[in-house]
C-alpha cells in the first residue's frame, strides 16, 4: 500500500508542477464537448457526447503517464515492489486525472446540452466513477504495453477503444436513463455491467502487468 | 502431412458448396437466400474455434515462453479474422433481402464486429512491432479479447436484437429437418478442416521465418 502511495504521489507530483497532462487532455475534452455540441446540443445528445469525450480523453492521457517515465520503464522496473502494485499505482493515476477531466467537462455538458444534469449529478457520479474506473483499468495495461513501441499514440484508440465498447455502452445507456430523470435501481443492469467490467479487467490487467514491465 | 490435409479440405469445401447449392432443399419462406447459412454458420463456428485457439495459444506463450505457441497464435488470429470477416459478409448479404437491412445493432452482430476490431488491432500489432515485445503485446491482446466476449455480448443485449435463436447448438437439439442440418455439418466439417488446413500451413511459414532470422542474424 505504501508502495502505491509513493508511485501515485510521485506521479501526481510531477503532473502537479507541470500540468502537462491536465492540460491537454483537458483542453482536447473541451474541444471536443464544443465541437459535439455544435453539430448536436440536444439534451438526447448529451449522453454519447458525454463518453465519446471520455474515451478520446483517456486514450490520449493514458498514454502520457507511462511516457512520464524515463529509459523505458527501467526505474520501474529496477523498483523493489510488487508488480501488481505498480500498476495499482499507475491505473489509479489514470483514473485520478481522467476523474478530474470528468469533473471539469460536466459543467460544459449541462450547459451546452442538459439542464437537467445540475440535478443528477449524485446519480451520474455512480455511471462515471465505475466507467472511468474500466477505462483506467484496460488503458493503464495497453498504455504500458505499446509505450516503447512505434506510433504509441495511434495503437492506444484503436486497441483500447473495441475492447472498452461494452463498457461505454452501458455507461452511455445509464447515463442516458439518469439524465431522463429514472431512479438509480432502473439502471441496475447497466451499473453491474460496468461493475463486472471492472472487476474482471481490474483483475486480468494485475495478472498481465508483469508483461508490460519485461525487457 | 500439410499437403493432405489441404487436399481434402478444399475437397469438402466443394462437396460442401455443391450440396448446399443444389442438393439441399429450398426453405419455404425465405427462398434462394436461405442457402447463405451454409457459408454464415460454419464461418461463425469457425471463427470462434480460432478465437479458442488464440487464446490458448497466448496463455501457453506467456507462460511457457515457447515461440511455437506464438506462431499457433499468430496463425490462429489471422484466420480468426478471415472468418469473422466472412461471417459479417455473409450475414449482410443474407440480411439484407431477409430482415430488409444490411447491419443492425442486435447482440450477435455487435460482438462479431467488434470482435472483427479487436483482432485487426492485434495484427496490426503484429505488423508495426515486431520482436519479441509485439509476440507479448499481441498474446495480451489476445488473452483480453477473449476475456471481452461475454461483456460485449452483455453490452449488447442491454441495446436490442433481432438476430434469430440459435436453431442448431440448443439444449433442446437441433430444429433444423435433416435435409438442411446434414449439409451444414458438412459445410462445418470443411471449413474447420480448412482452418486446420491453413493453420498447419501459417504455422509452418512462421517457423521458416524465425529460423531464416536467426541464422541471418547468426551470421
Amino acid at each position: 500500500m505504501k508502495a502505491i502511495w509513493l508511485l501515485v504521489s510521485k506521479d501526481l507530483r510531477l503532473e502537479w508542477r507541470t500540468r502537462e497532462i491536465v492540460t491537454t487532455v483537458g483542453l482536447l475534452a473541451l474541444l471536443l464537448v464544443i465541437v459535439l455540441g455544435a453539430v448536436r446540443s440536444d439534451p438526447e445528445g448529451a449522453p454519447a457526447a458525454m463518453w465519446v469525450t471520455y474515451a478520446f480523453a483517456a486514450t490520449l492521457g493514458f498514454t502520457r503517464t507511462f511516457a512520464l517515465e524515463r529509459d523505458h520503464l527501467t526505474g520501474l522496473r529496477l523498483a523493489p515492489i510488487d508488480r501488481g502494485a505498480i500498476y495499482a499505482a499507475k491505473a489509479l493515476t489514470n483514473w485520478v486525472m481522467l476523474a478530474v477531466v470528468q469533473a471539469v467537462s460536466l459543467p460544459v455538458f449541462g450547459a451546452l446540452f442538459t439542464e437537467a444534469l445540475w440535478t443528477r449529478v449524485p446519480a451520474l457520479a455512480l455511471p462515471m466513477v465505475l466507467g472511468g474506473i474500466g477505462l483506467a483499468a484496460i488503458g493503464t495495461l495497453f498504455g504500458g504495453l505499446i509505450v516503447q513501441t512505434r506510433l504509441r499514440e495511434a495503437l492506444l484508440p484503436i486497441l483500447m477503444l473495441p475492447v472498452a465498447l461494452p463498457l461505454l455502452i452501458a455507461a452511455t445507456s445509464a447515463t442516458a436513463a439518469i439524465l431522463e430523470g429514472q431512479a438509480i435501481a432502473a439502471v441496475s443492469a447497466q451499473l453491474q455491467l460496468l461493475g463486472a467490467f471492472d472487476i474482471l479487467f481490474v483483475t486480468a490487467s494485475a495478472v498481465l502487468f508483469d508483461v508490460v514491465l519485461e525487457e | 502431412m500439410i499437403r493432405p490435409l489441404l487436399v481434402g479440405a478444399t475437397g469438402l469445401v466443394l462437396v460442401g458448396a455443391a450440396w448446399a447449392l443444389l442438393v439441399a432443399p429450398e426453405e419455404a419462406i425465405q427462398g434462394v437466400p436461405q442457402r447463405i447459412m451454409y457459408v454464415h454458420v460454419p464461418s461463425v463456428i469457425t471463427a470462434y474455434v480460432a478465437l479458442g485457439v488464440v487464446f490458448v495459444g497466448s496463455v501457453l506463450f506467456l507462460w511457457r515462453r515457447d515461440a511455437r505457441w506464438d506462431h499457433l497464435a499468430h496463425a490462429a488470429a489471422e484466420l480468426a479474422v478471415l472468418f469473422i470477416s466472412m461471417t459479417l459478409i455473409s450475414g449482410a448479404i443474407w440480411g439484407k433481402p431477409v430482415w430488409g437491412t444490411w447491419w443492425t445493432w442486435d447482440a450477435r452482430l455487435t460482438t462479431t464486429l467488434i470482435l472483427w476490431f479487436i483482432y485487426v488491432g492485434y495484427l496490426i500489432v503484429r505488423a508495426w512491432a515486431p520482436g519479441s515485445r509485439g509476440a507479448r503485446t499481441a498474446a495480451v491482446i489476445g488473452i483480453v479479447g477473449v476475456l471481452d466476449v461475454p461483456l460485449i455480448h452483455w453490452s449488447a443485449i442491454l441495446l436490442r436484437t433481432l438476430h434469430p435463436q440459435p436453431t442448431v447448438l440448443r439444449p433442446e437439439g437441433p430444429a433444423l429437418p435433416a435435409s438442411m442440418l446434414v449439409p451444414l455439418v458438412v459445410n462445418l466439417a470443411a471449413y474447420l478442416l480448412m482452418f486446420a488446413a491453413l493453420l498447419a500451413i501459417r504455422v509452418r511459414q512462421e517457423r521458416t521465418l524465425t529460423a531464416l532470422v536467426d541464422a541471418l542474424e547468426g551470421a
